[in-house]
């Protein structure tokens, strides 16, 4: 994968998750209940994107092309 | 012995553990290196860098405002995860790049970086001063929250003054001694207090008072549902207030000069291996928003008089929990306060030193350079600890207020790193544009249309002028261009 690619994907999967936690896309976490491992609807909503976002960049980085680099100047 | 001696002898002890472990980290090092004192060298690990960019974002602000927020304002709070856990995502494309333009050319702060891109002596001298005055505000929010800590903890017995001057003098100390690797250290040690505080504390006082969680968030959703929501019939903030303040802080996150500097500290594989791990940092605020929430219904808010007091209240005088545990609040909340007055302190050192001084004065030596350094690292204290103790505000308001200002740098630092049309007279009106409009959305105007974040009007305004200006100006030289653009 070029580094563009590379960098282009790293935003596209950045974003999208970013989208669910403001408006309008948490308008789709924005309620109260049901009451999920203990927090409100829209807790949950926040931790559960921001968990997957984790997932999905450490999944992301092992196909990045410059990883191991380590100085270049 | 009573509740407020334990607490006050642990708070001691944890001050002097600080102070060595600051100064400790400098020692065997190059005391006379300028590069040492500004970036460590450029050669901090990646479990230092983690808590350094932890440390400097768990703040006075995490600790007491955020179960302040949770309390008062209910899921308006959430904005403090939601933009912890993004804002430092751009770092893994921007950071690499902005480390070897820095690198290259020796830089430590974010006014070089502008001025080697521009060639403007003036836009380094504006950005050292707005970035000098935004740490001032900072740190007074730091400062203020120790010594309300040391206040409350102590029962009263501490004043004010007292607190913020031992706690923050230490600070000084050892920034002053060791520069960044000192800062970096403490804030390792600071760091892991915080976070075993923040969890231990938090749970148990969700469960001694309502028995879970679950129970807990249940009777609220049962007799007022909008303030688990945003946006609704009595909910405590907008859904356009609360858009554009996260967006705002997520833009404006980087451009602080204590965090846009680490891109020199550190090599791009330590920096992208430092934006993976750091949304785990995000979830360790979630027991103090557990906090504010427990303490719905217990905490009588015309007791408070300030919201921010929430958690030391609810610990001192509701719960009236051994001293013992005072002591770790207390010493957890000083942590998360020290850790980021550190950085702060440094870098508002640095930017005042390369914006301002430097610009004025041409040619310094490196001995001098470093010299001034350290000197401005006690007048800032100075001035921050004058504020603070002459001129107390709400501590969230102050943080909003000092974010605004500095999120103005983000169109000249992305348009450095990647537009090429982009020119001095472009950046500099647009700074200046967007902070005056700032200004006047947060302190002079009753309000902002649609309720848009201050920051984000004057944003908008910022990128009009800083295009428009751009493109009817003369372009820069290519060569100048390519060095930044096109550094791979």
């Amino acid at each position: 994968m070029s580094k563009r690619t590379f960098n282009t994907l790293y935003i596209v999967i950045g974003i999208i998750p970013f989208l669910m936690l403001i408006f309008p896309g948490f308008e789709l976490g924005n309620r109260a209940t049901p009451i999920i491992m203990g927090l409100p609807f829209s807790f949950f909503w926040v931790l559960l994107w921001i968990v997957i976002t984790f997932i999905a960049l450490i999944t992301l980085y092992r196909l990045d092309p410059e990883k191991d680099e380590e100085e270049d100047v | 012995m009573p509740g407020w001696q334990i607490a006050l002898i642990m708070m001691i002890a944890y001050l002097v553990i600080a102070l060595i472990v600051g100064i400790m980290a400098g020692r065997g090092r190059d005391g006379s290196s300028l590069d040492e004192f500004a970036v460590a060298d450029g050669k901090l690990s990646l479990f230092v860098m983690w808590f350094l960019m932890g440390g400097s974002v768990f703040s006075a602000f995490s600790f007491l405002g955020a179960p302040g927020w949770a309390y008062s304002k209910g899921a308006p709070a959430l904005y403090i995860i939601a933009y912890t856990a993004f804002a430092i995502l751009p770092w893994y494309i921007i950071g690499p790049k902005i480390r070897k333009i820095g690198k290259r050319f020796r830089f430590f702060t974010i006014s070089a970086f502008l001025k080697g891109r521009y060639k403007s002596p003036l836009l380094a001298i504006i950005v050292g001063l707005i970035a000098l005055f935004a740490s001032v505000q900072y740190l007074a929010t730091q400062m203020s929250g120790m010594a309300i800590i040391f206040d409350i903890m102590t029962e009263g017995r501490i004043p004010f003054w007292l607190g913020a001057l031992i706690s923050y003098g230490i600070v000084v100390v050892y920034v002053a001694t060791g520069g960044l690797r000192a800062a970096a250290w403490s804030d390792v040690f600071q760091g892991l207090l915080m976070i075993i505080v923040s969890w231990a504390v938090g749970l148990a006082i969700v469960y001694q008072l309502h028995g879970g969680t679950t129970e807990m968030f249940a009777n609220i959703a049962r007799e007022t549902p909008e303030f688990l929501q945003i946006g609704k019939e009595g909910s405590n903030m907008g859904k356009v207030a609360y858009t554009t303040t996260i967006l705002v802080s997520c833009i404006g996150f980087l451009m602080w000069p204590h965090l846009f500097s680490k891109s020199y500290a550190s090599n791009p594989k330590t920096i992208k291996k430092t934006v993976l791990a750091y949304p785990v940092f995000a979830l360790f605020l979630v027991p103090l928003l557990l906090v504010g929430f427990a303490s719905i219904g217990v905490v009588d808010s015309g007791q408070l008089t300030n919201v921010d007091q929430v958690l030391p209240f609810l610990i001192t005088t509701v719960m009236n929990l051994p001293g013992w545990l005072y002591g770790l609040v207390g010493a957890g909340a000083l942590a998360a306060s020290m850790s980021t007055a550190d950085a702060i302190t440094h870098s508002a050192s640095l930017e005042f030193t390369d914006g301002v001084i430097k610009n004025i004065w041409k040619n310094l030596s490196d001995k001098t350079t470093l010299f001034i350094m350290r000197a401005g690292v006690f007048v800032i204290g100075a001035l921050a600890y004058y504020i603070t103790v002459f001129g107390g505000q709400g501590l969230v308001a102050l943080l909003l207020g000092a974010y605004g200002s500095i999120v103005q740098f983000a169109p000249g630092v992305y348009s450095a790193l990647y537009w090429r049309r982009a020119t001095a007279p472009g950046v500099v009106t647009g700074l200046a544009v967007g902070t005056y409009v700032n200004y006047y959305y947060q302190l002079v105007a009753e309000s902002t249309p649609f309720g848009i974040h201050a920051g984000i009007m004057g944003l908008m305004a910022n990128i009009v002028f800083m295009v428009t200006v751009s493109l009817i100006t003369k372009p820069q030289a290519k060569h100048d261009v390519e060095k930044y653009v096109d550094a791979a």
